[in-house]
């Protein structure tokens, strides 16, 4: 059927029949090519996606904190007003008080351990167990340390001597955010003596907007000298972002020597068919088959060896796929996003157009030959 | 009438600082319907006719005129063009597509043209030639006889004017070779195709009109067949 409309496919698909393993070994090249190209790439894609996973929404965040170098040690309350007023009305601003205390849990030894100081912890985090809110007295610890030392609302732990109760554990916070509370234990800022404070936390609603507020804040306090840093999560996600970008294209392109060696390969192929049937195809030069048909002729072969490497290779692809993103991401189905779609596209596109590439020379060789001398044998 | 019409042949290779005349001047005219042979010593030239009558080769000198046409200067593609509409080719192997059955290689040379009226002209051809049984065998389940005829059902695919014959009973036994002999005789008389056959076999005398006979590269005596 496929004949009749389309008469080369037919002489090269029985051409291609007639050395199937070498036909075959031929285009297993192209399906490790593509195999290696998708697999790879979705791999990165998964990367990227579940440590996007982990870093949660933290673009939106700064954190401002003195600079030491400048013997700058804390932040008065002046600048956290200066902060307030570059902030947007509706930012959360939280200054934090920290201060090195010897902290012992259920009588063990103690061990020192930072203790925070925030006037208004509800702005910050929620409670898993526990209120976080009204906060006059009394602890709130992350989940991790509560875990550890299996901490309770009611709990007592001494922080430096003196008995403290705790009110609330807190919710996991995102990995990489400067406020994540799992390792923290928070007091009430008012339980602090020292005034100034050791950073200050601003949440905005966009992180464009944090990204203004941050200049804003610049610009105010490091005027004369560079008093303050401030630290942008934002930036950092997107330097991490095209770090995670690099790492692809590399991967993508060590995957894609697999695809120049299948494309050598089938080169070779095309070359020793092109060599064994000289006479053949001196003979359909001979009949009338101009230059152009003998290269359409070749060509369709090397395409069609393409397309079945191709077709096998995105099949295969997305069996490694499931399983690359059932063990990275922990959902197989990941695998139908759209960056896996390009990636297993770009592969297939690949892997034809390497086959097609390949099957040139050959081809151009088959077409020239001079039929006189192809029948003399 | 006269289809093809060769004046003053040469044709020169220059190999290694010598100068070879594979033809040596050659003056050869062929009619409609003419069954004719060429016949020599092994290197005197007929295939290097056969192939410049059949547009395959080009003369160093010389003329050649396909239906009064001057051809000799055409480039590759016009002439592959004219060797599709009025040239058939037969050879002494055959040279038949193995992965293609009969009938797909009789379409061979009509093949990429697509049209749906070639395949049933194809048949037809093969039931003429005694293949009907044959049709969609592929070339390795033939024999030799039958794989001639298959050849020759290729080389009338596309109603040719002229079809030129390398050795077609080279690699046949006489009975087999007299059938095919049979067959151009024929397709001669009732085709009015003219036929040139290359060949060192005597048996084609007793079917052909006149045999020209090359000695290195130059036209022997002539022998016409009575009639
Ligand atoms: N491409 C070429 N280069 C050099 N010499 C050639 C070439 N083609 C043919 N010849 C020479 O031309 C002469 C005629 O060759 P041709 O093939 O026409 O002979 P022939 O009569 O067909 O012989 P045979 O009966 O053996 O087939 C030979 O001497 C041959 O060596
Ligand atoms: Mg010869």
């Amino acid at each position: 059927m496929a004949g009749r409309f389309f008469p080369a496919a037919l002489m090269a698909r029985r051409n291609l029949t007639r050395t199937k393993m070498r036909s075959l070994l031929a285009s297993l090249g192209i399906v490790i090519g593509v195999v290696a190209i998708a697999s790879l790439g979705m791999f990165g894609v998964a990367l990227q996606y579940s440590f996007t996973q982990n870093l949660g929404n933290v673009g939106n965040q700064l954190t401002v904190y003195p600079n030491s170098g400048e013997n700058v040690t804390e932040l008065t309350e002046r600048d956290i007003r200066t902060i307030r007023r570059e902030a947007s009305p509706t930012a959360t601003v939280s200054p934090v008080k920290t201060r090195a205390e010897p902290v012992s849990y259920n009588r063990e030894d103690a061990v020192r351990k930072t203790i925070y100081g925030i006037e208004n912890p509800g702005e910050l985090y929620e409670a898993k167990e526990g209120r976080v809110s009204p906060f006059r007295s009394g602890a709130l610890v992350g989940s991790s340390v509560a875990e550890a030392h299996d901490l309770h609302p009611g709990s007592q732990i001494t922080i430096n001597g003196t008995s403290v109760r705790i009110r609330a554990v807190l919710e996991e916070g995102d990995a990489f955010s400067s406020t994540n509370p799992d390792n923290r234990v928070i007091v009430p800022a008012t339980s602090f003596s020292q005034s100034g404070y050791s950073e200050a936390y601003v949440i905005e609603s966009t992180g464009t907007q944090a990204n203004e507020t941050a200049m804003g804040i610049r610009d105010s306090l490091n005027d004369r000298e560079q008093r303050v840093f401030v630290r942008e999560l934002g930036s950092l996600v997107d330097t991490i972002e095209e770090q995670f970008q690099i790492i692809n294209t590399v991967l993508a392109g060590i995957a894609s020597i697999s695809l120049l060696v299948a494309g050598i390969s089938i080169l070779n192929v095309m070359l020793m068919s092109t060599v064994e049937r000289r006479e053949e195809i001196g003979v359909l030069r001979a009949v009338g088959y101009q230059k152009r048909d003998v290269l359409k002729v070749m060509l369709m072969e090397a395409t069609l060896l393409g397309f079945l490497g191709g077709i096998a290779g995105v099949i295969l692809s997305l069996g490694a796929g499931l399983a690359i993103n059932h063990y990275a991401v922990g959902d197989a189905m990941a695998v139908f996003r759209l960056p896996n779609a390009w990636y297993v596209g770009a592969a297939f596109a690949f892997g034809v157009l390497t086959s097609i590439v390949s099957g040139l020379y050959p081809a151009w060789k088959a077409a020239s030959e001079e039929p006189v001398d192809a029948l003399r044998g | 009438m006269t289809v093809i019409d060769a004046q003053g042949l040469v044709k020169r290779y220059r190999t290694g600082g010598q100068t070879l005349y594979a033809l040596a001047g050659i003056d050869f005219a062929l009619e409609a319907g003419e069954f004719v042979s060429i016949m020599g010593p092994s290197g005197s030239g007929k295939t290097t006719l056969l192939n410049i009558l059949g547009l395959l080769d080009t003369p160093t000198e010389g003329t050649v005129l396909l239906e009064g046409q001057d051809v000799t200067g055409l480039g590759d593609s016009k002439r592959t063009a004219l060797r599709k509409r009025t040239i058939g080719f037969v050879f002494q192997h055959f040279y038949l597509l193995p992965t293609l059955t009969a009938v797909e290689n009789v379409e061979v040379p009509l093949l990429l043209d697509s049209d749906p009226q070639v395949k049933k002209r194809a048949r037809t051809l093969l039931e003429r030639l005694g293949l009907g049984e044959r049709l969609d065998h592929k070339p390795d389940e033939l024999s030799g006889g039958q794989k001639q005829r298959v050849a020759i059902a290729r080389s009338l695919i596309n109603s040719p004017k002229v079809v030129l014959a390398d050795e077609p009973t080279g690699n046949l036994d006489s009975e087999t070779g007299r059938q095919i002999l049979d067959e151009f005789r024929r397709i001669a008389d009732e085709d009015d195709v003219a036929i040139v056959a290359v060949t060192h076999d005597d048996l084609v005398n007793e079917y052909v009109d006149r045999t020209v006979h090359l000695v290195d590269g130059t036209i022997g005596r002539e022998r016409k067949n009575g009639g």
